[in-house]
């Protein structure tokens, strides 16, 4: 294909800016993360254990999410099950089978009033967990369709309002009142596969930006209302599984296939700090951060749960009991108990 | 950095992407880590991984005694 000037010197702009930015992110790295730390206290080794072990998915349970009452959850698993549990007492609240058992994620709204899903059936659907329908299972308000890939994430930003991200590489926000994608567009050069958002002014715990994790190994940050990502994150050298963001809203977390957790800093564009486990063997395929965002915590192939604390970069503790890949994990809002679910067809609540 | 640039369409939307994030003020690391430790440090009693729960009765967790108050 003849390359015209145009594009030629585009190409040159790109390799120029890409220069720029490398230069300018450089000059920003000032100091490491774990020398400006020295002057913290140290932190104990965290002691969490399970205190509920959540028994009833009979297959893969691959995502679990906190309503923002930090008390229920829903699980998703291949047995074609949602569940709602009452983590404080290990009751399941409500069980809603699904159209498809392909489920991939999950998500709640920090209502506590919906739940949603979606996976290889390539739609997000949404269930109203205070109406029931005629079987007595809650009812589906909103079937999300359009996707031209697997829902593999999705996050409510509130009762109206839900954004996902799919195979297909895009984000799409949709108005659940009327059943409409308000936005569609390409976010990534591969899968979407998680989103976390900041939490909002005041007790609003949704803010306007939110950051993404894909298998095109970048992670990038959005604002509500644009189309166009904010800022884009390097360094993992493999699908990035998992994204959080930090409690302070200036940095997020990631777990990743390449075996590493990493801290990524807004305000200065770049990586703060790379956690290993002590036998680095396995990927990560979720990960969550502790209520004053002291702690890491990733849930891994491995079977268990690794802790890092983020500011001095020590490995802290290892959760065991899983007796199969974790696939999800989720820390409640008030950062009392770590719930999470795997292959072993279980869920733990870890307090 | 893969680029999957396959027309002057998308290569011009790549670069104005990038000129619009390499726009963006920055903070040295230094500061940046001054402000997430402050923010911790604020937060610190809030978390439970770090001071535990004041007292039993704080945990919602806590398996319940057989009596309870009607």
């Amino acid at each position: 294909m003849p390359k015209d000037d145009e594009t030629i010197q585009l190409q040159k702009e790109l390799q120029d800016l890409i220069a720029q930015v490398q230069d300018m992110q450089k000059k920003a790295n000032d100091a490491k993360l774990e020398d400006t730390c020295g002057s913290m206290g140290d932190v104990p080794k965290v002691r969490l254990v399970t205190k509920k072990l959540l028994k009833g998915h009979i297959n893969k349970v691959n995502s679990v999410h906190f309503s923002g009452d930090s008390r229920h959850c829903v699980t998703g698993s291949l047995d074609g099950k949602l569940i709602i549990w009452d983590t404080w007492t290990g009751n399941k609240v409500q069980v809603i089978p699904l159209r498809s058992s392909w489920v991939m994620s999950v998500a709640f709204a920090p209502s506590g009033n919906f739940v949603a899903c979606g996976g290889m059936d390539n739609m997000c659907t949404v269930y109203d967990l205070n109406n029931r329908d005629n079987t007595g299972a809650a009812k589906i308000v909103r079937e999300l369709a359009g996707y031209e890939g697997f829902l593999s994430s999705c996050r409510f930003l509130d009762d109206k309002h839900i954004i996902t991200g799919s195979g297909d590489m895009k984000i799409c926000h949709w108005d659940l009142e009327s059943g409409k994608k308000t936005m569609e567009f390409n976010a990534h050069a591969g899968d979407v596969v998680s989103m976390s958002f900041a939490s909002g002014e005041g007790d609003n715990p949704v803010g306007n930006t939110y950051v993404t994790g894909s298998v095109d190994r970048t992670c990038k940050i959005w604002d509500v209302r644009e189309e166009k990502a904010k800022q884009t994150f390097f360094g993992h050298e493999a699908d990035v599984n998992s994204v959080i963001f930090h409690p302070s809203g200036q940095a997020f977390a990631t777990g990743s296939e390449d075996k590493t957790a990493r801290l990524f800093d807004l305000r200065s564009d770049q990586q703060l700090a790379l956690y290993t486990p002590p036998n680095k063997t396995s990927g990560f395929t979720s990960c969550a951060l502790s209520k004053s965002g002291r702690f890491i915590l990733c849930g891994s192939d491995d079977n268990s749960i690794h802790i890092w604390d983020a500011m001095k970069n020590q490995h802290n503790g290892t959760l065991s009991g899983h007796e199969n890949r974790v696939t999800s994990i989720c820390m409640s809002g008030n950062g009392m108990a770590l719930a999470s679910c795997s292959w072993d067809q279980n869920v733990r609540v870890w307090v | 950095m893969d680029m999957m640039i396959s027309n002057l369409q998308q290569q011009r939307q790549v670069t104005e992407q990038l000129r619009r994030e390499a726009a963006i003020k920055r903070i040295s690391v230094s500061q940046a880590v001054q402000d997430i430790m402050k923010f911790i440090s604020e937060h610190e009693q809030d978390d439970c991984l770090i001071v535990g729960f004041s007292s039993q009765k704080a945990n919602p967790f806590r398996e319940k005694s057989s009596c309870t108050l009607l």
